[in-house]
Parts: C-alpha cells; sequence; structure tokens
C-alpha cells in the first residue's frame, strides 16, 4: 500500500496516494478535476501550473505530492468567490492582460502569492516574479499594468477594512 | 468618425472565464470512456522503416491497442496531397508518428511506447533547401508526381521541388538594364516555432453510428471536418468538429496538423474517445515549425533613387511535407517587394522538401522572412546611392496609383505609409543619438512594412444573428478566438451596425461544426475585416426581416420604415412604431395571429474578386493591404555582445481602431515575438535532423525583461471593404523587427547581418572580428 498524502486543497480536506513521479499538477488536474491549473511544458519553465502552496507560489508540474503532505493548497478555482472576482483577477481582466488566457491562472496565483503576503511589493519585486512566466501573446506591458492595478486595488481594500 | 462602440476599449466577453481559470481548453476535457494515446517518433530524420514490432507493447498493462501506419493507403492535404497520417513504410522527419500506443491512462501509453522496436535503413538527410535541391540528392518523396494538388501549383517529380512559382511584371529581369545601381545579397529567416503556450491536442472518437467526432485545439474546424470525411468516406455532415477555447495560435494551429495522425489511431478502437495532448517537445518536433527561408534579392535603380527592378528567389526549406508550407513561399515571393513600386519585377519561390517537420504558417505569413531581405537592402542602396534612407524610400512606397508587383493598383483607401513612415522616424530619429561610451554602442534602425492575406477561393467568413424578444441578439460565427479578441470585435461591430449597445449581444465561445456557421479558416488577420462585413450584412438582413414584419403590422411599406435599434417607426409619423422586441418572433396580433418570418439572419463574407494568380504569377491575389512603419533604438554591450532593445515604435494605417486596448496589446506581443526572432528564437537542427533545443528553456522565447518600451500608434484611413473603415492588423506588426534591428546594428557599429537571430555570441564574434579589421 502506498502511502496517503494529506493535504488541504481549496479549503476542503484531501488524500490521495503517493506514487513516484506524482506531482502536484496531476493531482489537482487529473484527481480532482481542476483544470484551471495549466501544463505548457515539460520541464518547469513556463509558469502555468503555478498555484499556491502554504501562502507562497509554486510551479505545480515539478512539486512532489509528498512534499504537499499537511499542506495548504490553493488553485485559481479558489480565488473568486461566487461572481465576486479576487482584484487580481479583476485588475488581470481589465487591463488587457488576458489575450488567449492560457498562462493567466499561472499570472494571477502568481501574483497572489507575492501580493498577500507582501502588498506594498515594489515593481521590480513585481517584475521579478513575472519574469518566471512565459506569455506569447501580450508582450507584457498589460501583465504588468495589471498587477500594479491590482495593487492599488488590495490596498484600498486594506484601508476599507 | 462619430461611431458610438467602435473605437472603444470594451473588455473581452472571455475574460472572466479566463482568470478564472474556469475557461475549457482541449487538455481540460474529458469524455466518459476516453483513452488515451502516445506517439512514438523515429531515431532517424530519413529513413526507410523495415520492421515494427509491437508484441512487447501489446503486452503491457493497460495497453489496449498498437497502431502503425502499414496499412494507411492514403494520403491528405488541402494543397497538395502529401500528408499521411502516420509513416507507412519511411519517415521523413524526426517528430514523424511511426507508431501508438492507445492505453486507459497516459502513464500507461508511455509506458508501452518504450516496449515497441523500429528497424530502420537510414537514407541522407537534408536540412536546408538548397541541398535538397541539388543534382544528386535522394528524393523525399519518390511518388510526388501521383499526388492531387491544386491547379496553381507546379511541382517537380523526380526532384525535391514540391512547388514552383514565378511572377514576373513589366520586363522581369531584363529591367536590370535601365538600372544605374544596384545591390544584391541573400538572407536568411531560420526555422523557428510559434511556441504558444498551449501545446496542441487532439480528441477523436469514431462512434459506432459510423460518426465521427472530434475536438482539438484548430483554428479551422471545417477543414479538419471535410478532410476527415473525405479521407474516412462519410459524409461531412457525419463529421463533428469542436474547438473549445484555445491557448494561443500564431499560426501553427492552422490547417490540418495532428488531427488526421489522432483520427488515425483512434480509428483502430471505433467506439471509444481517443485523447492526444502533445508535450512541449512534440509541439516543437512533432506539429508546424515556421519559417526555413532564404531570400536571395537583387534590388536595381536609378542614380536619383528611383526604384527600377527587382529579382528574389525564395529558397523555402518547407520540411517533410509541403502542403501546409507551399502558399508561405508563394505569399513570401510576391510580397519579397515589401511598400514598394517595382516597374520590373522577376521572382521565384521554391517550395523544397526537406527533412526537418513541416513548416506551416506563423504570424507574417512569408512577408517577415522576405521583407528582411528587402529592408536591409533599402539601406544597403541608400548607403550605395549615398542617399538619405528615408527619402530613397519615400520616393518609392507604394500608394494611390501605383502597381504592385501582382499588378493590382493601389488607391487611397489601402492606407498611408508615407505618413506612418514619417511619423515613426521622427520619433525615433528626431532625437539626438546617445554617443558610444564605454559600455555600449547605440544604433537606431527602421523598416517599412506591408502585408496582404494569403487567400484561398472559398475563403469566406460567416455569421449568424438571432433577436430575442428583449431585444438582445445572439450571434455565431465560425471565427477561432485564439486570444486575438475577435469576440469583442465581433460584439462592438454587431452593436454598431445594429445599433443597440454591446451588452445586449451575447457572442459564441465553442465552435462546433454542428452550430457554427462556415468559416474556411481564420487566418490572414482577416476577422475584423471579412468577418466585421458580414456581421454588417447580415445585421442587414435582420433589420429587413424586422421591417418586413413591421410593414404588415402597420399597414405600410417596408420603404416608409426605419430602425433605430429600439424600433420599427414610420419615417412621416414616428409614434406609429412598433419595438423590436415585440417584432423578433413575428408580430403577434391581438387576436393570436402571428405575422412575420422570426427575425434571425446568416451572411458571409468574402474578399472582393480575390483570384487565383495568372501564367504571370499576377492577379488580384492580395485585395487588401495594410501599410506601416517601425523602428527601433536599441543599445549592443561591448563585453557580452548583448542587444538591448529599450524603445520600438511602430504606426499602422489601420483604416479605422475598433478597439484600443486590443489593438495595442495585439502590437505589443506581435513586436515581442519578433524581436524574439530576431535575437533569440531558432529552432537548431544537426546535420542528421535532430531538433537541438525542442524546449522552452531553450528555445528562449522572451519574458518581461526582454520586452522593450513600446510607442504604438495608428493612422485611419477608412478602408472600403472592412467594417466601418477597418482593416487587418494581427499579423502585420511582427513584421519590421527583424529588418530594423539588423539595420540599427549596422548604425551602431558598421556591422552587417544577413541572417538572424543575433545572439550575444554572434554579435560578440562580430565585434571582435571587427576589432581585427581595425588592428
Ligand atoms: S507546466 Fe510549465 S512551469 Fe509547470
Ligand atoms: S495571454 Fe496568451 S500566453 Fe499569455
Amino acid at each position: 500500500m502506498s502511502e496517503m498524502i494529506q493535504f488541504t486543497l481549496n479549503g476542503a480536506e484531501r488524500s490521495v496516494a503517493a506514487e513516484p513521479d506524482l506531482m502536484l499538477i496531476d493531482v489537482i488536474r487529473d484527481v480532482f478535476n481542476l483544470t484551471g491549473t495549466k501544463h505548457g511544458c515539460d520541464n518547469a519553465t513556463c509558469g502555468t501550473c503555478t498555484v499556491v502552496v502554504n501562502g507562497k507560489a509554486v510551479k505545480s508540474c515539478n512539486f512532489p505530492i509528498e512534499k504537499a503532505a499537511n499542506a495548504e493548497v490553493m488553485t485559481i478555482e479558489y480565488l473568486a468567490k461566487g461572481t465576486v472576482l479576487h482584484p487580481i483577477q479583476k485588475a488581470i481582466a481589465e487591463s488587457g492582460a488576458v489575450q488567449c488566457g492560457f498562462c493567466t491562472p499561472g499570472i494571477v496565483m502568481e501574483l497572489y502569492g507575492l501580493l498577500e503576503n507582501k502588498a506594498d511589493a515594489s515593481e521590480a519585486e513585481i517584475t521579478n516574479v513575472l519574469s518566471k512566466h512565459l506569455c506569447r501573446c501580450t508582450g507584457y506591458e498589460p501583465i504588468r499594468n495589471g498587477a500594479l492595478m491590482a495593487q492599488k486595488l488590495m490596498q484600498a481594500r486594506a484601508a476599507a477594512k | 468618425m462619430g461611431y458610438k462602440y467602435i473605437g472603444k476599449s470594451y473588455i473581452r466577453p472571455d475574460a472572466i472565464g479566463k482568470v478564472t481559470g474556469k475557461a475549457i481548453f482541449l487538455d481540460d476535457i474529458r469524455i466518459p470512456g476516453m483513452l488515451h494515446a502516445t506517439i512514438l517518433r523515429p531515431e532517424y530524420a530519413h529513413a526507410k522503416i523495415l520492421k515494427i514490432e509491437t508484441g512487447e507493447a501489446e503486452a503491457c498493462p493497460g495497453v489496449v491497442k498498437v497502431v502503425t501506419g502499414a496499412s494507411c493507403h492514403y494520403h491528405y492535404g488541402d494543397n497538395i496531397r502529401d500528408l499521411v497520417p502516420m509513416a507507412v513504410d519511411k519517415v521523413r522527419y524526426i517528430g514523424e508518428p511511426v507508431a501508438a500506443v492507445i492505453a486507459d491512462t497516459p502513464k500507461h501509453a508511455k509506458a508501452a511506447l518504450e516496449k515497441i522496436h523500429v528497424t530502420y535503413q537510414p537514407l541522407p538527410v537534408y536540412i536546408d533547401a538548397r541541398q535538397a535541391m541539388s543534382q544528386d540528392a535522394v528524393l523525399i518523396h519518390e511518388n510526388l508526381g501521383d499526388y492531387w494538388h491544386l491547379p496553381t501549383l507546379d511541382p517537380v517529380p523526380g526532384t525535391n521541388i514540391a512547388n514552383r512559382y514565378h511572377l514576373k511584371k513589366g520586363r522581369g529581369g531584363e529591367g536590370f538594364g535601365e538600372a544605374d545601381v544596384i545591390v544584391e545579397g541573400e538572407f536568411d529567416y531560420p526555422f523557428g516555432s510559434c511556441a504558444a503556450l498551449e501545446p496542441h491536442g487532439a480528441i477523436v472518437w469514431f462512434k459506432e453510428d459510423k460518426t465521427i467526432e472530434v475536438w482539438s485545439s484548430s483554428i479551422c474546424p471545417f477543414i479538419i471536418r471535410d478532410d476527415l470525411a473525405l479521407s474516412y468516406g462519410v459524409p461531412a455532415a457525419d463529421v463533428r468538429v469542436h474547438i473549445p477555447d484555445i491557448g494561443g495560435c500564431f499560426g501553427y494551429k492552422s490547417d490540418i496538423t495532428v488531427e488526421q495522425t489522432i483520427a488515425w489511431i483512434a480509428s483502430f478502437v471505433p467506439g471509444s474517445p481517443v485523447k492526444w495532448v502533445a508535450t512541449r517537445q512534440e509541439d516543437f518536433t512533432s506539429t508546424l515549425i515556421a519559417h526555413g527561408i532564404r531570400t536571395h534579392m537583387k534590388i536595381g535603380a536609378k542614380k536619383d533613387g528611383r526604384l527600377v527592378a527587382i529579382q528574389s528567389t525564395i529558397y523555402h526549406s518547407t520540411g517533410a511535407y509541403a502542403d501546409t508550407g507551399v502558399n508561405i513561399s508563394i505569399a513570401a515571393t510576391h510580397n519579397s517587394t515589401g511598400p514598394y513600386e517595382f516597374p520590373h519585377c522577376e521572382m521565384t519561390g521554391y517550395t523544397v522538401y526537406t527533412n526537418t517537420p513541416a513548416v506551416g504558417a506563423y504570424r507574417g505569413y512569408g512577408h517577415q522572412e522576405a521583407q528582411l531581405a528587402t529592408e536591409r537592402m533599402m539601406d544597403m542602396l541608400a548607403r550605395k546611392l549615398g542617399m538619405d534612407k528615408f527619402e530613397l524610400r519615400a520616393m518609392n512606397y507604394l500608394g494611390e496609383g501605383k502597381i504592385n508587383a501582382l499588378g493590382e493598383r493601389m488607391y487611397k483607401y489601402n492606407g498611408d505609409i508615407q505618413t506612418c513612415a514619417r511619423e515613426v522616424q521622427a520619433d525615433v530619429f528626431g532625437k539626438e543619438l546617445p554617443k558610444e561610451d564605454e559600455q555600449f554602442f547605440y544604433g537606431r534602425g527602421f523598416a517599412a512594412v506591408m502585408k496582404s492575406p494569403k487567400g484561398a477561393p472559398f475563403s469566406t467568413k460567416s455569421c449568424f444573428m438571432k433577436m430575442n424578444t428583449d431585444g438582445s441578439v445572439n450571434i455565431n460565427m465560425g471565427g477561432a478566438e485564439v486570444g486575438q479578441g475577435l469576440r469583442t470585435i465581433i460584439r462592438q461591430v454587431a452593436a454598431e451596425a445594429l445599433m443597440i449597445p454591446p451588452e445586449k449581444i451575447r457572442v459564441y465561445n465553442e465552435l462546433d461544426t454542428q452550430f457554427s456557421p462556415y468559416e474556411w479558416q481564420t487566418i490572414g488577420s482577416m476577422f475584423t475585416m471579412q468577418g466585421g462585413r458580414a456581421i454588417i450584412r447580415t445585421a442587414d438582413k435582420l433589420i429587413k426581416v424586422l421591417k418586413e414584419t413591421a410593414a404588415q403590422a402597420l399597414k405600410t411599406d417596408v420603404d416608409y420604415l426605419e430602425y433605430d435599434g429600439q424600433f420599427i417607426y414610420l419615417r412621416s409619423d414616428p409614434a406609429m412604431r412598433i419595438a423590436v422586441g415585440d417584432l423578433a418572433r413575428g408580430y403577434i396580433t391581438g387576436d393570436g395571429i402571428t405575422i412575420g418570418d422570426y427575425a434571425q439572419a446568416a451572411a458571409d463574407a468574402r474578399l472582393p474578386r480575390y483570384a487565383n494568380p495568372d501564367k504571370n504569377g499576377q492577379g488580384s491575389t492580395g485585395v487588401t493591404y495594410t501599410f506601416g512603419a517601425q523602428a527601433v533604438e536599441l543599445r549592443i554591450e561591448k563585453k557580452s555582445g548583448k542587444i538591448f532593445v529599450d524603445r520600438f515604435s511602430s504606426m499602422f494605417d489601420v483604416g479605422q481602431v475598433v478597439n484600443p486596448l486590443q489593438i495595442r496589446g495585439s502590437v505589443l506581443g506581435g513586436v515581442t515575438m519578433a524581436i524574439g526572432a530576431a535575437l533569440h528564437e531558432e529552432l537548431l537542427f544537426d546535420d542528421e535532423g535532430h531538433i537541438l533545443n525542442p524546449q522552452l528553456f531553450k528555445y528562449h522565447i522572451p519574458t518581461i525583461k526582454d520586452a522593450p518600451e513600446q510607442k504604438i500608434e495608428f493612422l485611419e484611413t477608412p478602408d472600403m471593404i472592412g467594417p466601418f473603415g477597418a482593416r487587418g492588423i494581427g499579423e502585420h506588426s511582427v513584421i519590421g523587427a527583424a529588418p530594423a534591428i539588423l539595420n540599427a546594428i549596422h548604425d551602431a557599429t558598421g556591422i552587417d547581418f544577413y541572417a538572424i537571430p543575433i545572439t550575444p555570441e554572434k554579435m560578440k564574434q562580430a565585434l571582435e572580428g571587427m576589432k581585427e579589421v581595425a588592428a
């Protein structure tokens, strides 16, 4: 019997049997059918598979499931509450950062990992985390704009609290 | 121009689905009972298959079937029927399908793949068109003469030349007799990949009722449908192709790519849907690759700078199959004039089989490859004439009354390249160039560009609209949304045409050949133009239906009625009116008797009078053109040879901007892609035809750190064909970057490059060579 790995996925307790080479992305997409997390490359280069584990953005395609034991895993599906978008989603949707949208979930999760921890991240820090992601469509300007817009929305949200 | 909805930035209707991760792409589709396929690729790029042993693989856990191409007796293709879904008795490139495993899980299918044993007899490998064209070259297609092809193509059986295209304008090559100055050179735009973030994939299901159902990451469901129907001998109506959201196309998801292979595999397990999704490596090695174009060019001019003649030869290394590449060679050939008028043209394009993956469409479709030559040569010619490069160009631009290589006359409505060029020149060259310093050389370069679509006689786009009782409207079209934003454009154009707010218009999401109106394929930067025209025609028909119904209800004649988006009313007495919603289902009279038709309509639009080339290679095969100018400011680091693109400036005459946010996004992305091609991207082959860098960590596409600041402007000289004056722009932004960058490198260092990409190593080497020359 292979070992069972317990973790929280989008707020719910989950478990899955550990198997060699089983990556977090396979569990997310194939076991739990959360297809918002994308698979864009073979070698952890593109960033489309990014999810948040214990508050930090990670590439789920090279994240062995064992490492997720007892962790809190969050995917793109968990960000919006009903029809209310997370400010990052709203900003990315409105800034022109979405063309084909294949890179989008990964980028949103990356920004979540950064901005939820560090609302006042500098533009250079934002560019740095975004440089882990490939986008073939936008030329990046609208993504950077979206990230900056999101940051403002989140700061306003914090001030309102 | 006083439009209500055109020219404003609306947010794309698919943005929410995409930011929430709910948009469905091919790999996200799961069908009950679905099996999974993996595909074996050869060890050799050109070899006879002597034997395939599948026994061991068949015995592996979870395996349902092992498939080979041995029994395949058909070829397919839209232009030249040279393709096979799986290698039959030989392999022609390194990524070719040789065999496949169908299993219950992808993991099982992958494990069994290694247990298939193939014996090959290697053949000579040709990577470059010139090698493959040599007298003693072994044939890549022995039966070229037997393949069906379009009547306009001219294959040369007994050689590796899949097509020859020749164009002559004026006195052709003899025109050089009038030239005082001649420049000549050869330029190379090497192999590359569209490398969309979503890899290709398909699901095919041969159903028990003998119909075929397909899901694919393709932009041409109707081509797939017709092609499979032909190959499998079923009515086209019995093949149903679905297209979910597409994670970027840039060309290589057009034409038929992987679908025939997956269909071949799935045909061995009728009753079960079979899914296959490319790994990133397969996306590079086994779908369509790009470019592979060498352009040999000679340009002659008068002493005063007037261009007189051009001779260009396109050597297109088109890969193992020519069906998807042949039109690129042709487009590259007749568009190799760039945006200039030459009285005499002699142009030849060779589409040549090579042992590389088939070359297919890449945003720009032959234009950036050939115009790399043209725009480098214009700078070189200016130098040789001792003339200002902007003045030389301005003297020769195509414009009203000028005749292009194809013999098409240009009109004012084709756009104003002179203004684009002047504005971009002022923006980039209007200030002082920083002086060379310890660390850097500084340079600026310019390129003027032109693009037309490469169409087909049956290239149409259609639209279906129905109005609801609340006056809202549903629209279906056959256009594939790949990220370019056509759903937003449909909404805006339809809103303008129907005079209702875009919020009242819902556009389709997925394509489905059972429900979607026909479209040839969504290519050539033509959706706004042709699709937009189809929308206007459909809206006109819909309004006519409403008026006809209202005429009966109001007991009057149709031509006395007006439409304003909300009501049909009597022009002479606007109080006599009926709300459009009350006409949607026909008009229901007080006694329940209903009159008139349901308010729905369909229409399509082609480019006017598109025609095949004549025996001179000329004809109205371009029909519509978008012109523009681009320029770059860059810095070259002396120590490393690294090139930093600091700023990039573009201006295009697009006729009418439909959505400012989206059009800027399109150009931003196109320029970034093209800078990638100019500085980094090259799909590298060794002599044996292996691909050396089929991974994103080796084939570098630009990251946010490579993306320059961009100035993007548009000129609006209204078009006569497109909706509300709009023209195509999707591909044009990729054309100017490579020549502008190479021209800027010369400006900075005096070094002339003839091929891209200019990697830091190449730049550094050239700088060292320069030092040696100086010393
Ligand atoms: S799938 Fe590309 S980084 Fe994970
Ligand atoms: S929007 Fe297409 S890859 Fe980023």
